[in-house]
């Protein structure tokens, strides 16, 4: 696909596959400290949309995604120190709330055991899961994500937003084109978050159409598309990607000759 | 060794911590819905079921900052009915999965929260050492080390609630005397940089083999050479040579850096029942990236001896695991409301559209507005059912309905809130049926009901009749004043003069939609003529419409009024359905109409909410040029009349009459003054209300009154079920 001043910013379902490949690639050289983005494949289609290119059916992974609420954070997915205030305050609340934990009568007490360590207050963690689906409406990739506290318990969208940086917020306050809602994931059919896509196409269209024109031996549309919609998408829920993924010189993977499946995790 | 005289320090093992993704809760909730019925009494005898999972699953420690959870994931448990052949495929690709090293497990789940608390947790844990114990004594947890590590969980799940009680134990067999340590560091710093490189390779090797990926106990040789060899635990034997090392590896999920992970515990316990080792040196395996890190993982050394009474073979040494929570021996309790709750599913799904409305098109759309708006809706036929689901549909949640006829086999199909079932055994109340058909929409709506009939002017009522038809005008009045908008959507012109007044009198928001055989109205009243004091005790005080109401009391200028229904017209309301034939009563329209008219009716609506000036707006005329309105959702006009004949519309402007009958400040005087006297005379009296009016002497004085548009519609008086 070469860019055309006709091109509406879409992407058809076959060449999001390849973009996530090259995304999936891209991301394990240049991020090898983040979790992987992992193709799921989706095998669960209702039989009467059999179609030819079933194997495109399935979204790219990244789970277990967390942000510390400690103050040791040397690592780059770490939140920023404002919002990490926020966090910790809503730690401390949700702590004293009484619903969360209850006393049970364990009748005969456990013996007491000197070799468990007991660790002084656990870190309190939040866990994120993002997924890429592709949209077969808007012809778009579309960010689901959720995030969970080290129980499982999930975030509610307020939580959520007091972990995102304040610059995060910022997008999602001020640009059209970005809100969180809660709806129900194509394929796990249960409620998520999501980046609603009804202006994907029209900003990717500016981003490509505005950026440095394309030199022949670049990368194509389909390889770039997901790498250049994260850095923008990513922003707004305080995934951030490093510039070397965008750079257009960074060496990429033959696309074809790579399969996406049981990556390591991390 | 220098400090040899100091006293042995106990090796001591963070415990495993539990984590449960949202899916699994979910699908033991259909679980327990499919096998065991939410509403029955306990079906097995001790009112639990004890299910054997497919597993937990925990890899090692990737993090140098955290510990790695053993997570309980929706494969956890058996397939949902009708998911089989899919999830089997599934269970197969999960099979020497690197990150998901399986841990079996037990469930209990309880049928009440009682039985839950009253759950024996010392016994249980000690029937799952047992297991353990027996794979130890029986060799089994050679072949298969996964079952060293077990896991309990004991639950209840409150299906109603959506929330989940629940309580993880990881049962270790305890050592007495414990393990002491002799030295524990990264093991970075135990090995030679030919014996590092090589340990690492090796077990690079083992976890990245769908053959042992998944193995999370193993033994490490490292011979003279520095050649590092890993063996599953059943090649005991083959590591016993001379002159190599021996390490006693297993995954470790634990991430610090001075003490071991849980697992170790049990491993221990089989070193040494089954191996007799006193000095045990092991190795924490952990990861970074995907890659064994010697860095972060640990090198220890232990002493361990047999526990006495070991040796007995009926024995079970005590086990201790019942999880942390907080540091407190406490249970724990999830609540997946938010994304389990389908009512909240249900409203959040429906405000959705009118927040990318917001968000995309009109960022002054004021939801908070409309959520709180209360609309009356006089009359659940054709108009009323459209009118109640286009006011859904803007996001309205509190409607009152008012009917006082039952559904008819004919009405399901034009009356788009009632079916088939309505009108059978003579019919349900129409408005009882609305309200529960509104709520099987939209479980979150505030609907309600209200069997009343409307009192007439023209329909005269015999003193017998007196009193109940006066109360019905009072409980009217009480309903005007308690909500903010009022529709006015009954089949005949005269039922709409008592509501038209009682409206003009406390200046609610009043919207009518009439209906001729193919053609329609819909038109917005003016506000009342006089100030609405709220004399009248109403709960509708601070009320919406009151507050737009009150934008009017201060100037003294009269701006002109936009009429009402009964503005244009020059005879007061009779009864226009005697002496007609049936198809003339029971309004036949076009299909089409009502919709039409309902929609514009509410959007009409929504146009007065966003407008400034509320209703006191004045009334626009649509232009040929758009965008010649200011106001986001364009003009605000006061009539909108169409004609499907033509397919057209347009849009008028009618002022407030000094001689209306249902608006004028004469009428509302005179109601203030006499009150429900007043209305009763308007009723008995068909030519009071002209009179009063000075409609009489206009008709005198005038031969021939018309608006300019009446030649087109004239079927007011013809206006639709």
């Amino acid at each position: 696909m070469d860019i055309c001043s006709s091109w509406d910013g879409t992407l058809s379902s076959s060449d999001f596959r390849v973009a996530a490949t090259t995304l999936s690639k891209k991301w394990k050289v240049i991020n090898p400290v983040f979790p992987p983005w992992t193709w799921v494949p989706c095998p669960r289609r209702p039989f009467w949309v059999a179609s030819s290119d079933s194997e495109v059916d399935g979204y790219l992974s990244l789970e277990n995604f967390y942000q510390l609420s400690s103050n040791e954070v040397g690592h780059r997915c770490s939140i920023e120190t404002q919002a990490l205030n926020n966090l910790v305050d809503v730690l401390c609340s949700y702590k004293s709330s009484p619903a969360k934990e209850e006393l049970v009568n364990c009748g005969k007490e456990e013996p007491v055991d000197n070799a468990t360590l007991v660790q002084s207050d656990d870190q309190e963690m939040h866990f994120y899961d993002f997924h890429i689906v592709y949209s077969n409406s808007y012809r778009v990739p579309v960010l689901y994500f959720r995030g969970y506290q080290s129980d499982g318990q999930l975030l509610a969208l307020d939580e959520i937003e007091r972990d995102l940086p304040l610059n995060s917020l910022k997008i999602l306050r001020e640009s059209k084109w970005t809100f969180m809602t809660q709806e129900e994931h194509p394929y796990l059919n249960r409620p998520w978050y999501t980046l609603h896509p009804c202006g994907t196409s029209e900003w990717m269209k500016l981003l490509f159409l505005g950026g440095d024109s394309q030199t022949k031996d670049g990368p194509t549309i389909q390889q770039q598309y997901l790498v250049s919609w994260l850095s923008v998408v990513g922003q707004a829920v305080g995934l951030r990607i490093p510039l070397e993924m965008i750079n257009n010189s960074c060496p990429l993977y033959p696309v074809n000759s790579v399969t996406l499946s049981n990556e390591v995790n991390d | 060794m220098v400090e040899e005289e100091r006293a042995p320090v106990i090796l001591q093992f963070a415990p495993f911590q539990s984590a449960v993704d949202e899916g699994f809760w979910r699908r033991l909730s259909s679980l327990k819905l499919d096998t065991l019925g939410i509403d029955q009494s306990p079906i097995t005898i001790t009112g639990k079921f004890e299910l054997n999972l497919f597993a937990g699953f925990y890899s090692p420690c990737s993090h140098p900052q955290v510990s790695n959870h053993l997570t309980l994931l929706p494969e956890s448990l058996p397939p949902e009915p009708g998911e089989e052949s899919s999830s089997s495929a599934a269970a197969a690709v999960s099979r020497g999965n690197r990150n998901r090293c399986p841990v079996p497990g037990t469930l209990y789940n309880t049928n009440t929260l009682e039985s839950y608390y009253a759950l024996d947790k010392q016994s249980l844990l000690k029937a799952e050492a047992r297991k353990i114990w027996e794979d130890i004594s029986s060799g089994k947890a050679e072949e298969e080390s996964a079952v060293l590590s077990r896991f309990l969980l004991i639950s209840f799940a409150d299906l109603k609630k959506w929330s989940f009680h629940y309580w993880f134990a990881f049962p270790a067999l305890v050592l007495d005397p414990p393990a002491t340590l002799i030295d524990l560091k990264p093991a970075s710093q135990c090995f030679t940089l030919e014996e590092a490189e090589s340990l690492s390779a090796a077990c690079n090797e083992w976890r990245n083999s769908s053959l042992t990926a998944d193995v999370p106990f193993f033994l490490v040789t490292i011979a003279s050479d520095s050649h590092a060899t890993i063996w599953p635990l059943r090649d005991w034997a083959a590591c016993q040579g001379d002159g190599q090392k021996l390490l006693f590896g297993f995954y470790d999920p634990c991430h610090l850096p001075n003490n071991p992970g849980w697992p170790l515990r049990n491993f221990l316990a089989l070193i040494c029942l089954r191996w007799n080792m006193e000095k045990v040196r092991f190795l924490c395996y952990r990861e970074k990236h995907g890659f064994a890190d010697l860095g972060l993982s640990l090198v220890g050394e232990a002493l361990v001896s047999v526990p006495q009474g070991w040796k007995d073979p009926h024995c079970v040494p005590n086990a201790v695991g019942w999880e942390l929570n907080r540091g407190k021996k406490v249970s724990r309790c999830i609540s997946l409301r938010q994304s389990m709750d389908p009512t909240r599913l249900a409203i959040s799904a429906a405000d959705l559209n009118l927040k990318l409305m917001r968000w995309r098109a009109l960022p002054s759309l004021n939801l908070n507005n409309l959520s709180s708006i209360k609309c009356l809706l006089l009359g659940a036929g054709t108009l009323g059912c459209q009118v109640a689901r286009m006011l859904m549909a803007w996001g309205v949640r509190k409607i009152t309905l008012l009917d006082s006829g039952r559904v008819a086999m004919s009405n399901p199909v034009r009356q788009s809130l009632y079916t088939f079932e309505d009108c059978l055994n003579g019919g349900n109340m129409k408005a009882m049926a609305a309200v529960n058909s509104l709520e099987r929409i939209l479980p979150a709506v505030e609907a309600e009901g209200i069997v009343m009939a409307i009192p007439m002017p023209g329909h005269p009522v015999s003193t017998q009749e007196e009193n109940s038809v006066l109360e019905d005008c009072r409980h009217l009045q009480d309903l005007i004043t308690s909500h903010d908008a009022v529709f006015l959507l009954t089949d005949t012109r005269e039922s709409r003069w008592l509501p038209t007044l009682l409206c003009a009198n406390s200046n609610r928001i009043t919207i009518t939609a009439a209906l001729g055989f193919d053609s329609y109205v819909v038109m917005r009243h003016g506000a009342g003529p006089l100030n609405y004091s709220s004399d009248i005790k109403s709960e509708g005080e601070e009320t919406l419409s009151a507050q737009m109401g009150n934008l009017s009391t201060g100037g003294t200028d009269e701006r002109l009024r936009l009429g009402c229904y009964f503005c244009n017209d020059v005879v007061a309301p009779i009864d226009s359905t005697a002496n007609r034939t049936l198809d003339q009563q029971c309004t036949v329209t076009r299909p089409g109409i009502a919709p039409i008219a309902s929609a514009i009716a509410v959007e009409l609506l929504v146009g007065i909410l966003h407008h400034p000036d509320g209703m006191l707006a004045p009334g626009e005329i649509a232009t040929s040029h758009s965008g010649s309105s200011e106001q986001p959702l364009g003009i605000l006009p006061h009539q909108i009349r169409g004609s499907l004949s033509q397919y057209s519309q347009m849009t008028l402007v009618g002022h407030s009459s000094n001689s209306c009958t249902a608006c004028c400040s004469t009428v509302v005087s005179e109601y203030r003054r006499r009150g429900m006297d007043f209305v009763l005379q308007a009723i008995n009296h068909p030519t009071y209300l002209e009179d009063l009016t000075g409609l009489t002497e206009l008709m005198k004085s005038t031969s021939s009154f018309e608006v300019d548009w009446d030649d087109e519609t004239d079927e007011n008086d013809n206006d639709g079920i």
